[in-house]
């Protein structure tokens, strides 16, 4: 690849070194771990979610598909299958799911540095397999794509919020809708849905993906330092907001407004 | 897809059969009916183009994105700006690295770990037409010459295949250079070049490149792909269309109406009267989307300006 090579030599120009602006994001770094009531950088208060923006539909190829704005993070995820497993796949009497997560190059602020997240494939497969009913597509394959198109925090749970939105689209059958929500602790404080600059400072994080109608929980991670108090209530937070998202999901599906007609 | 159909195709009466399993059993069939009415599967005409809109800006983080719809096929380019020393040949140009992606949520074809076998030729010639169309001067990348220069990152993102990708790549590509707004930069006593953040009036900073904001595009280039089937040309086929016809020729224009490049891989042999019938219809699509990129453009500003 001759663009990684030439990406040797090249660097993307950073602002100026300025002290008084890495001394103002110090101030809201501390605001936001120690004041309870201090606004975000974007707004809200720490237990608002990001308008979330979704829709189905936006890959006309695709089985069923569907795009996902929160902020600035906009994902794409396509949903292909029931289709032929690979060759080399053994019998199988149960359908497998087959999920890839992949960043365009220009999704961060760095170029390329969106490649570092190759785990998110396994995740949102771990966060999934518990909701779709393997067993009404046997010895098939159903393929779960996702491309983040911009980066901006709580990339992973967007995903696979959006994944399971472009399954539904792609009528695979579900035990449940899974939504999936993040809080990052920081300080004394619990902020929900956090952006990249909040997921970078903070002590702690915890992800929730969770099936509201059947009240399951289908994957927990939890990250850094947390008091068991805090978890407890952070879990709660993530789950009430997950369900509130699954609304919006639902609403989405009952009145499928095309991207087109946005 | 075969399995459930098969039963119908048994019975061998087209009139029987439903529209959507013909459509599928006998494409080639499916096709040539409609051109003997002169009309196409999507109720085009033979020479129309399908609708095509242009978004500028589609991507905040970089410095000019553009998303393009035709039809059903979606592109999204973006052009990031680096830095690099130039290479000593060249020390007063800038240089372009074009790369187009088909990711595989774009397809049913593409799957993860095996790249598509058209990405690459699509990447290839987006760079020889925009190299040969001289919209770009080089020139205008230069920072400092021969210390520092602009290392465009072009990378076009195929969201949606549905035919015709070379042509709806190609006018995102253009439509980001559009957009594209050079950041301002100073360079440090380390020889680094760091942007500069705020008003160009009143900073303490030495600018590099006050007056190089937005690069002067020379004659732009503007494509059409035409699927030729017997006496037919249909222009901007779709997937179905060019998964059944093997002959097709691209035809690229400059905004002068001069002839940029021609493309026609393989196929069936064609006469010359057909490539320039292509050419003519590429010359009326160019004005069309001229006129597209225009709009695009005054709508931008549109939005800004409120």
């Amino acid at each position: 690849m001759s663009a990684a090579a030439a990406a040797a030599d090249t660097y993307s120009p950073a602002a100026e070194a300025g002290s008084k602006r890495r001394e103002r994001r110090e101030e809201l770094r501390r605001h936001l771990a120690e004041d309870a009531d201090w606004p975000r950088a974007d707004g809200r208060s720490l237990h608002d979610c990001r308008p979330a923006f979704m829709q189905t539909g936006p890959t006309t190829a695709a089985s069923g598909s569907a795009y996902a704005e929160f902020g600035k993070t906009k994902v794409i995820v396509s949903v292909f299958g029931p289709r032929e497993s690979k060759k080399a796949m053994l019998y199988s009497d149960t359908g497998r799911l087959n999920c890839s997560v992949s960043y365009t190059t220009f999704a961060t602020g760095i170029r390329g540095q969106g490649l570092e997240n190759k785990e998110y494939s396994g995740m949102l497969h771990k966060a999934l397999e518990g909701a779709v009913m393997l067993h009404t597509f046997p010895k098939t394959t159903v393929d779960v794509f996702a491309l983040v198109l911009e980066s901006g925090g709580s990339d992973l749970p967007i995903i696979i919020s959006c994944a399971s939105l472009a399954l539904a689209d792609a009528g695979i059958m579900m035990y449940d809708l899974v939504t999936s929500v993040s809080v990052s602790c920081l300080g004394k404080n619990v902020i929900i849905d956090p952006t990249s600059d909040e997921e970078a400072w903070q002590d702690g994080g915890l992800m929730v993906s969770y099936m509201p109608a059947r009240k399951e929980i289908t994957q927990l991670t939890l990250t850094g330092e947390w008091t068991d108090g805090k978890i407890t209530n952070a879990v709660e937070l993530c789950m009430d907001a997950c369900s509130k998202l699954c609304e919006i999901l639902r609403e989405r599906l009952k009145d499928p407004a095309s991207l087109a007609s946005e | 897809m075969s399995a459930e159909t098969d039963e119908t195709a048994a019975g061998g009466l087209a009139g029987e059969m439903e529209v959507e399993a013909y459509r599928r059993l006998f494409p080639l069939a499916f096709l040539e009916r409609h051109l003997r009415e002169s009309v196409r599967p999507d109720a085009r005409r033979l020479a129309e183009a399908r609708p095509t809109t242009v978004a500028l800006g589609a991507v905040s983080s970089a410095h000019g994105s553009a998303l393009v719809r035709l039809g059903d096929t979606a592109m999204l380019a973006s052009i990031k700006l680096e830095v690099m020393s130039p290479p000593a040949e060249t020390p007063d140009q800038g240089s372009v690295a074009v790369e187009f992606h088909m990711p595989p949520i774009c397809s049913p074809l593409v799957r993860p770990g095996r790249p598509a076998e058209a990405a690459p030729v699509i990447s290839k010639a987006l760079e020889d037409v925009l190299m040969s169309s001289g919209m770009l001067n080089l020139k205008e990348l230069c920072l400092i010459s021969g210390k520092a220069s602009w290392v465009a990152y072009l990378d076009v993102y195929c969201l949606n295949a549905d035919g015709s990708l070379f042509d709806a790549a190609l006018i995102s590509v253009v439509a980001a250079f559009t957009h594209l707004e050079i950041p301002l930069v100073s360079v440090g006593d380390d020889g680094r070049v760091f942007t500069v953040g705020g008003n160009e009036g009143k900073t303490k900073y030495e600018l590099v490149n006050r007056e190089k904001r937005k690069l002067t595009l020379g004659d732009i280039p503007f494509p059409l792909t035409c699927a030729l089937h017997k006496d037919s040309i249909l222009a901007d086929p779709t997937a179905e269309e060019e998964s059944i016809i093997e002959t097709s020729v691209t035809v690229v224009l400059d905004s002068s109406g001069r002839l940029v490049s021609i493309q026609k891989p393989g196929g069936g042999v064609t006469s010359m009267a057909t490539i320039k019938a292509c050419i003519g219809l590429a010359k009326e699509r160019g004005q069309k989307l001229k006129e597209i990129l225009t709009d695009s453009v005054e709508a931008m500003e549109v939005d800004q300006a409120e």
